[in-house]
């Protein structure tokens, strides 16, 4: 199935339910357009997306939030980052409490990455500061484990980082994975052989093993089949309401509704 | 301690797991002894050992870049930048202990006229100097390729090279000559062992401050950052 003959089945099924297709369609496009991937393996089945996409708008109404008071756990002010003569970030604030969602969004090059790995400390800015109330958990877009460790093995390493004994990370682990529709995790061989998938919900478990306070979350659900991504993001609301402080970048904007906050780094963008 | 450790033991499980590169890392020392053993046995002990350091720094150069990914994400995880080079370095220097062994035990078989207790040695101080070594080229130079050929053009430089010149002896495995001079000659004296092991020494100082400086920068404590 062609990229444009599975865009015109979404539209089709999605018309069938009663929803406008413009926008999750144009989503989906730009997505596909972006990672280069097959929709089939992106997004699976058409009809299948549709029902999550209208599972999602239906999850979306939900009572307002009150604002947030006190410190912030996470916060950045006036990061500036440049690569040569080029400015990716200019003067960039950020600021997540406790049981907040920040969803950071833009065009590709426009420093999405860049300011999550500064927020982390992975990376120096030009100017600015980032004030930490907690311990940090990551996730890259990608890389992040080992090839020729197991699940089990990441588990024990990451966990002993933070302190967490060898049993009971692997069995902190195994739980997050089984959440995450990944049962046979226990049973994986090394992540060589995994798929990007699965290599991937690996990378997001690792970034909350040991249950850190702010989650630093970079496409996480790259690779993802439709259920995993409905799961991640009832993770995330989970995560949000145990008073965790989440910053998630993301392409897919069909979720921008059930966040409490949205950074749009596209030049001219909302901040 | 714990957390070196646990480094240590999943960089093991990493380089147990590459099968191709444990047979060849087994194999290379072996067809560098043979190839000096017929017309000049002396010097199958300093070459075989130039096969251990070679192919010990390689494998060192290999599991550095690798573990590129995933250190940034063991340093916000808690780990301190020298529980991770340390992890790493016991479990090369291990898999360096278990290469040479069988090592020594065949120029104990094969070769007679010679001092075990010096070559035991040399092959001590080559495990010691070469992982340090592959680490500190694998944190100068990103690429594994470069890095190979650095790797590469040293070990040749240090076989071709008359040693007595002072760019032989300021390569790393340059002991191997110095103390294998006593352990083949008879009427060597006990200087050559004291130089080659200041020499060692020297190397391994120079190589692990290289490590340690190169992944402290990497790594560091971005000064942006603070914590509440």
């Amino acid at each position: 199935m062609t990229v444009d003959d599975w865009l015109a089945a979404l539209s089709a099924e999605l018309r069938r339910r009663r929803i406008d297709p413009a926008g999750p369609v144009g989503e989906a496009a730009a997505h596909l357009r972006n990672s280069g991937q097959a929709p089939l393996e992106v997004f699976g089945p058409p009809a299948a997306y549709a029902v999550a996409v209208v599972d999602s708008l239906r999850g979306a109404t939900r009572e307002p939030r009150p604002p947030r008071s006190g410190e912030p756990l996470l916060r950045a002010t006036g990061i500036t980052k440049r690569y040569g003569r080029r400015t990716v970030l200019d003067d960039v604030d950020l600021s997540v409490h406790a049981g907040e969602v920040l969803a950071m969004i833009g065009a590709n090059g426009s420093g999405k990455s860049t300011m999550l790995r500064i927020c982390a400390g992975l990376l120096s800015p030009d100017a600015g500061h980032v004030r930490l109330g907690g311990t940090v958990g990551y996730c890259p877009q990608s890389g992040g484990t080992s090839d020729f460790l197991t699940p089990d093995e990441h588990f024990v390493l990451v966990g002993a980082g933070r302190g967490v004994g060898r049993t009971e990370a692997k069995a902190r682990g195994r739980s997050m994975a089984a959440a995450l529709d990944w049962a046979g995790a226990p049973r994986a061989g090394e992540t060589r052989h995994l798929s990007g998938g699965t290599r991937q919900k690996l990378n997001l478990i690792l970034g909350r093993l040991g249950d850190p306070d702010v989650l630093l979350l970079d496409e996480p659900y790259q690779g993802f089949d439709n259920g995993t991504y409905l799961d991640f993001w009832q993770q995330v609301l989970r995560w949000r309401d145990a008073g965790k402080a989440i910053v998630v970048v993301t392409h897919l904007l069909n979720e921008l509704d059930r966040v409490d906050t949205v950074l749009d780094l596209t030049p001219g963008g909302a901040r | 301690m714990r957390k070196t450790l646990v480094v240590a033991e999943m960089a093991l499980r990493e380089i147990s797991r590459r099968r191709g590169v444990l047979i060849l890392l087994a194999l290379l020392p072996l067809a560098f002894y043979y190839s000096r053993r017929g017309e000049a046995y002396w010097q199958s002990v300093r070459f075989v050992s130039l096969g251990i350091g070679w192919t010990l720094s390689t494998a060192a150069l290999f599991a550095g870049s690798a573990a590129r990914a995933i250190e940034p994400r063991l340093r916000i995880a808690g780990y301190a930048t020298h529980q991770l080079y340390l992890g790493r370095l016991v479990a090369l220097w291990t898999v360096g202990l278990a290469l040479a062994l069988p090592y020594y035990l065949l120029i104990r078989l094969d070769l007679d006229s010679v001092r075990y207790d010096a070559i035991a040695l040399i092959l001590v101080l080559t495990v010691a100097v070469a992982p340090p070594l592959g680490l500190a080229v694998a944190a100068l130079l990103p690429r594994e390729l470069e890095g190979m050929l650095v790797l590469l053009t040293i070990v040749a430089m240090q076989m071709m090279l008359d040693p007595d010149k002072a760019v032989a002896q300021v390569l790393p495995f340059w002991f191997t000559r110095e103390i294998g001079t006593y352990a083949v000659e008879s009427g060597a004296g006990t200087e050559h062992v004291s130089r080659g092991l200041v020499h060692a020494a020297t190397a391994l100082a120079v190589f692990l401050a290289v490590v340690a400086l190169a992944t402290t920068l990497r790594l560091r404590r971005r000064s942006h950052i603070s914590i509440a």
